[in-house]
């Protein structure tokens, strides 16, 4: 709160009127668009929006790092009194990585694989001459000590792939901080990374901006992350900047209809549990043709019939704060808007606003018992040479879980928890090593696939990437009676079954001739479900059901998916990290971690009272949308350990806050403390 | 690591002893019985039963199999049918010719070729990189026999600025060197070629990868980024190219080395087919096998070497 109320400090980077046209095979796209904001000195500043906004645009427009395609056809961007837009290839290499540096988004494919770190932090540093090889080495291990890497003077020589995701971003920032630059641009920092890591580099980078004073500007989708960090927010939508104001402003007085909608779509901002989530309907708009009015109109819940007109003026808020809307300046102006917090301004999904009445059958549709799945990880000639007794890993360690005919049950653990793996298990794509799956009462762990195949008619795949998981080749239609042929079932009217699985999907009819690169992300998941629903399974299971979905098209799926499981009964299986999507979908909900299932209960009741320690990290972990409730500390340290040395008594021991010697010598069995509910914690917190 | 060599020397063993084998049958399968295609029609019984019992021939089929490979492993490869000579010793002097020859072909197809590759990348879609595209093209498609042919003609037989046929003077460098020109261009024309479109295209698919705009965002250098970071990592598989090319030229030279008339492993082997001296055949196939196998092993380390990522999982 303080930070609004100091007098307003300098500006260091300001840009002003920035237009970007992408030269497409479509025609030019018009992707930015008069974008004016400055950003100032020793502040974060939060530019948000969902993909196709422009933001990363920007940010790429600040270096002069666009793609070949693209082309500044107006505006500056002035970096302490020099204009980027006009600087020469010399001076832009001199401010580049010195004076301004980036923490890319994804630290797996950003960092060279085939050099050191030493290598790539002295290859930034060359442009200090007069530094000797020891100077810079001495400064670069100093950096990667700062950013919380251990033992830095041995490590620095190792290459990326031997750090794990949440050390890659560290040594990522270590490198961005290197020269120790006046600005830092963030481009979505920590979307590759999981929960606890998160919240341990959003700890970091807060930690070094206050240590620093730097001025950085955070690009991201996640309004968590730029609740956590900003302290100014600037919304993008379409190529425009729609309001700018201070992080109080936006997310507790928000007052453009696109940020407000924002707001509302995300799930972590709706208290109740109910099925049914909040959209915003249809798409950005086509940004080759001319473009005139209010650019967010045609999904507007407020749209007038000026707004596709006349362009919205900015109505000014404290500060260098503005919004862009009718409602809020000029002869159209509504005294009443906006509504208070607590009113919805976007509706919940679809027909029927209430989720439909649930009816979970008793009877279990799917049961695993004590499944294990062992992956080997060494050839049988080198685990005898190197003495390795056990050349196995446990992927999946006395996995135990139930799914019924018309629930949902969601599947928590961060990357190399073993979730995928078991629900790939589960559909016989990996062997299992002992235990038993039995799908309506009959064991299937270890069928031949031959006689797996018809069971394959009951269990479906919703597969992670949606697009990937299309072939390229094949339209719609064809893709989704894929399953139909793939089964032989020729006795239907293919093209018919392509328009009923279509139409039960909301897919538009012409959707069915194009091919999955003209698709959206939301649509290419639409297919996706389609194809899962094409031979009327009972049971689905659905791996990362919205991962890389905007949040205003996530509740469609999601909103979808409970009606088509209310109509037809389907029992689902969500492998998710995403905790706030998990509570809201989910009956029940079962965390993993390193192979084993810690906690499982119903979901309303695992969040409000959790009592594995880890699963109470989880779910503190996740950023929210809401600048008051920024956390103090980080709740667990460390990271997952690698399932190679798997920590003696409980996996959990070694980040475990509450952690005692019982812990790290046995391993704690499941408890069943009510009915329902289920944790393997000597010590549970609640 | 040293679990990976032994594994691939034992591959390359049984690689080696699978060629011996089909030789040998190759030679078995051929009507006739061999002391008499060796000693010709007209032979005495006795010089026949003689040849036999020095040859091995009256031993079992899988024995005489056996004697060869335990030879050739000890370096024995039998002895010309003509002149009684060692074929080791045959094929030695003739190896030097063959692997300069080599060489040099794929030396100055690398010198060229990779740095063209890197520069058409690089500058995409500019004079340079179309003109790549098209010559090289062209070089693939045109058959090394034809470019010696014309290569002859223009510069030996019109021109007159390089000799004709031959190896040169034994022992005079120089001239040696002077009668590699023309051969090494010819067959090395088409794998500059090969590699300018190979560098070119791991070289596209590299530096759009993110770690180069990471290190455009970093303020480097372009010359490092292209060639400290870009090539770096596009020189990969190319390395297994040239390694598979280094093999592939080694048994290739043969066209080369008739037309120019060089003393090579290549027309030695085309020679002895034609005369019919199977030992030699045999050794000269045996010894481009092992040199092929030698140098593919040899671009694998060096790719686990340029590779954490591969020296790892050796």
């Amino acid at each position: 709160m303080a930070k609004d109320m100091e007098p307003v400090p300098e500006t260091l980077l300001d840009i002003r009127n920035l237009s970007v046209d992408f030269r497409t095979p479509r025609g030019r796209v018009k992707a930015l668009r008069d974008v004016t904001f400055p950003v100032r000195k020793g502040r974060i500043l939060g530019l948000v929006g969902e993909s196709g906004s422009g933001k990363s645009t920007v940010l790429w427009a600040i270096l002069r790092l666009l793609a070949g395609n693209a082309e500044v056809t107006d505006g500056q961007i002035t970096f302490q009194d020099r204009d980027l837009l006009g600087l020469g290839e010399g001076a832009l290499r001199a401010t580049r990585g010195e004076e301004i540096s980036v923490v890319f988004q994804d630290p797996m494919t950003s960092q060279i694989p085939v050099l050191t770190y030493a290598r790539q932090m002295f290859d930034i540093l060359y442009r200090r001459p007069n530094l000797s090889k020891a100077e810079k080495r001495r400064m670069a291990v100093e950096m990667m000590e700062k950013v919380g890497i251990p033992d830095p003077a041995s490590r620095i020589d190792q290459y990326p792939h031997h750090f794990s995701g949440g050390m890659r971003q560290r040594a990522g920032i270590a490198m961005a901080l290197l020269t120790g630059p006046k600005l830092l641009l963030a481009d979505e920092p920590t979307t590759a990374l999981d929960v606890t890591m998160e919240a341990q580099i959003i700890h970091l980078l807060q930690d070094l901006q206050s240590e620093t004073g730097a001025t950085v500007v955070l690009v991201s989708h996640n309004l968590g992350l730029i609740a956590e960090l900003c302290d100014d927010v600037v919304v993008m939508y379409a190529g425009e900047v729609v309001e700018a104001g201070s992080v109080h402003e936006i997310f507790h007085d928000a007052r453009h209809p696109y940020t407000r909608a924002l707001l509302e779509c995300d799930p972590a901002r709706i208290p109740d549990v109910s099925r049914k989530l909040p959209v915003i309907p249809g798409d950005i708009p086509d940004l080759t043709r001319a473009l005139k009015g209010c650019i967010y109109a045609s999904r507007c819940q407020r749209v007038m019939p000026e707004c596709h007109e006349t362009p919205p003026p900015a109505a000014p808020r404290s500060g260098a704060g503005f919004a862009r809307c009718h409602l809020l300046e000029g002869p159209l102006r509504d005294p009443d808007w906006p509504p208070p917090q607590d009113v919805l301004t976007v509706s919940r999904g679809g027909a029927g606003a209430a989720a439909a009445q649930k009816s979970i059958s008793d009877t279990p549709l799917l049961e695993v018992e004590d499944l294990n799945v062992r992956f080997r990880t060494l050839g049988a000639l080198r685990a005898r040479l190197r003495g390795v007794t056990d050349p196995f890993v446990d992927a999946v360690l006395d996995v135990s879980l139930t799914v019924r005919p018309g629930e949902t049950v969601g599947l928590v653990g961060e990357s190399g928890s073993g979730k995928t793996t078991l629900g790939r298990c589960i559909l016989n794509l990996v062997p299992g090593e002992s235990g038993s799956v039995r799908f309506e009462g009959r064991e299937i762990l270890g069928l031949p696939e031959r006689r797996f195949k018809p069971l394959r008619r009951d269990m479906a795949m919703m597969f992670q990437d949606p697009v990937g998981s299309l072939s390229p080749r094949k339209s719609v239609r064809a893709l989704i009676t894929e399953p139909l042929q793939i089964h032989g079932i020729t006795d239907l009217d293919l093209d018919a079954e392509a328009e009923r699985l279509a139409d039960m999907v909301r897919l538009p009819k012409p959707f069915l001739v194009r091919y999955p690169h003209e698709l959206s992300g939301g649509q290419a998941r639409r297919v996706g479900v389609a194809r899962a629903l094409a031979l009327n399974p009972k049971l689905i299971i659905a791996d990362e059901p919205t991962a890389g979905l905007d949040v205003s098209v996530q509740g469609e799926i999601l909103n979808l998916m409970a009606d088509l499981q209310a109509e037809h009964g389907l029992g689902y299986l969500v492998i998710t990290h995403n905790l706030p999507v998990v509570r809201h979908i989910s009956d029940r909900i079962a965390i993993m971690y390193l192979g084993r299932i810690v906690e499982e209960g119903p979901a309303e009741a695992v969040f409000r009272a959790p009592m594995h320690p880890y699963t109470q990290a989880l779910v503190e972990g996740v950023p929210q949308p809401d600048p008051d409730r920024r956390r103090a500390h980080v709740s667990i340290s460390g990271e997952v350990p690698s399932l190679l040395n798997r920590p003696r008594g409980c996996d959990f021991a070694t980040r475990c806050p509450y952690a005692q010697e019982k812990c790290r010598r046995e391993v704690p069995p499941q408890f069943h403390p009510e009915e329902g509910r289920r944790h393997a914690c000597f010590f549970p917190v609640n | 690591m040293v679990v990976y060599l032994i594994k691939r020397l034992g591959l390359s063993l049984a690689v080696v002893c699978a060629v011996i084998l089909v030789l040998f049958s190759l030679l078995h399968l051929i009507p006739g019985d061999p002391a008499t295609i060796a000693l010709g029609p007209r032979a005495t019984p006795e010089a026949i039963a003689r040849y036999a019992a020095k040859m091995h021939l009256d031993e079992p089929v899988w024995m005489q199999f056996l004697i060869y490979v335990g030879n050739a492993l000890t370096g024995d490869l039998g002895v010309d049918v003509f002149s009684d000579r060692p074929v080791t010793t045959i094929i030695m002097e003739r190896i030097g010719f063959t692997l300069s020859l080599v060489f040099a072909g794929m030396g100055w197809a690398m010198l060229l070729g990779i740095p063209l590759g890197c520069l058409a990348a690089v500058r995409r879609n500019s004079w340079l990189d179309r003109v790549t595209g098209v010559l090289s093209v062209g070089t693939i498609a045109v058959p090394s026999f034809l470019v010696s042919i014309w290569a002859l003609l223009i510069f030996a037989v019109e021109l007159r600025w390089l000799p004709a046929i031959g190896a040169g003077e034994p022992g005079d460098l120089g001239d040696q060197a002077v009668h590699l020109i023309l051969p090494a261009f010819a067959i090395g024309l088409s794998w500059v070629g090969y590699l300018a479109r190979m560098v070119r295209a791991s070289m596209l698919e590299v530096m759009g990868e993110t770690y180069i705009r990471s290190a455009r965002a970093f303020g480097l250098r372009p010359r490092r980024i292209v060639f400290g970071y870009g090539l770096r990592v596009a020189i990969l598989p190319t390395i297994t190219l040239i390694g598979m090319g280094f093999g592939g030229l080694i048994s290739s030279t043969v066209f080369a080395e008739i037309i120019f008339a060089r003393p090579g492993i290549g027309k030695l082997i085309f020679d002895s087919v034609m005369a019919r001296n199977f030992p030699i055949v045999q050794g000269g196939v045996l010894v481009a096998t092992g040199l092929y196998i030698l140098v593919v092993l040899i671009s694998d380390l060096l790719i686990a070497w340029l590779d954490p990522r591969v020296r790892e999982t050796l």
